[in-house]
């Protein structure tokens, strides 16, 4: 999907500070939510968004309100799409443990990465990993 | 009742039965006062067994899931049990995915729930 096809997007740069977090995904609902995104898919990109930006915040960019986590997403009639960066040194995502393994299931860590890949359609991460982009088919309604 | 910021914690036979009652308390902001007021609940020892219903909960991030992890961790050192109950289908669904079921005792409504840590 090409930007030039977006009806509604935005391009920011936040300051590493989980505060900066809710507003943003409030304003991305409300605009969701206008051009009649289904629940299921607001709830679904929620989930993977909020879990990107809180990954860039506090794992990219150490939580540090000096550092920028860039915000770029937007979307069409079909699809949503977003892009998030930090300014940290990235992981490999096959690195993360499986969170549902038995061993992992009481641990505190590891489950953003696999909730957001459950809950877009696809999930590209950049060769360093400080990059991530979701994309999130947009529901058929039941005729 | 004791109503706190994030919380509204009861006591139905025997049981500290946990509400959400923030509206914002989804926000990444606001989940470490969530989880502080979620531990602080056991302070008081006669919240051995706990129920957590979610019926104001239409959202619940992997940050929500990991106070309620640690919570849970308390609740069993303590010789308690947690139930957690009236959770919505998506927030449901969140708990299979996670594998979260097989951690977590969940009822459809608080009844069920406190009947089920009855001792």
């Amino acid at each position: 999907m090409t930007r030039s096809s977006w009806i509604w997007s935005i391009v920011r740069k936040i300051p590493a500070d989980p505060d900066q977090c809710a507003p943003l995904i409030a304003e991305i609902l409300d605009a969701l939510e206008m051009h009649r995104w289904s629940a299921n898919d607001k709830f679904s990109i929620r989930m993977a968004l909020e879990e990107a930006i809180m990954n860039a915040i506090k794992h990219g960019n150490d939580s540090d309100p000096d550092k920028l986590v860039g915000v770029n997403l937007g979307f069409n009639d079909d699809t949503f799409e977003a892009t998030i960066s930090d300014r940290g040194c990235g992981f490999d995502p096959e690195d993360v443990p499986d969170p549902t393994a038995d061993e992992n299931i009481g641990k505190t860590c590891g489950r953003g990465v696999m909730l957001m890949k459950n809950f877009v359609d696809s999930i590209e991460y950049n060769e360093c990993g400080n990059e991530v982009k979701l994309t999130k088919n947009k529901s058929i309604s039941p005729g | 009742m004791e109503k706190l910021e994030c919380l509204e914690i009861d006591n139905v036979a025997q049981v500290a039965v946990v509400k959400f009652t923030d509206p914002k308390v989804m926000d990444p902001s606001r989940i470490e006062q969530m989880g502080a007021e979620l531990l602080a609940l056991l302070d008081n020892e006669a919240n051995e067994d706990v129920v957590v219903n979610f019926e104001n909960v239409s959202f619940f991030s992997s940050a929500a899931i990991n106070k309620l992890i640690v919570l849970e961790k308390h609740v069993r050192a303590r010789g308690g049990e947690i139930c957690l109950s009236n959770l919505r289908p998506e927030v449901r669904d969140l708990f299979s995915y996670t594998h979260l079921d097989e951690l977590f005792q969940i009822r459809v409504d608080q009844q069920a729930a406190i009947e089920s840590l009855a001792k």
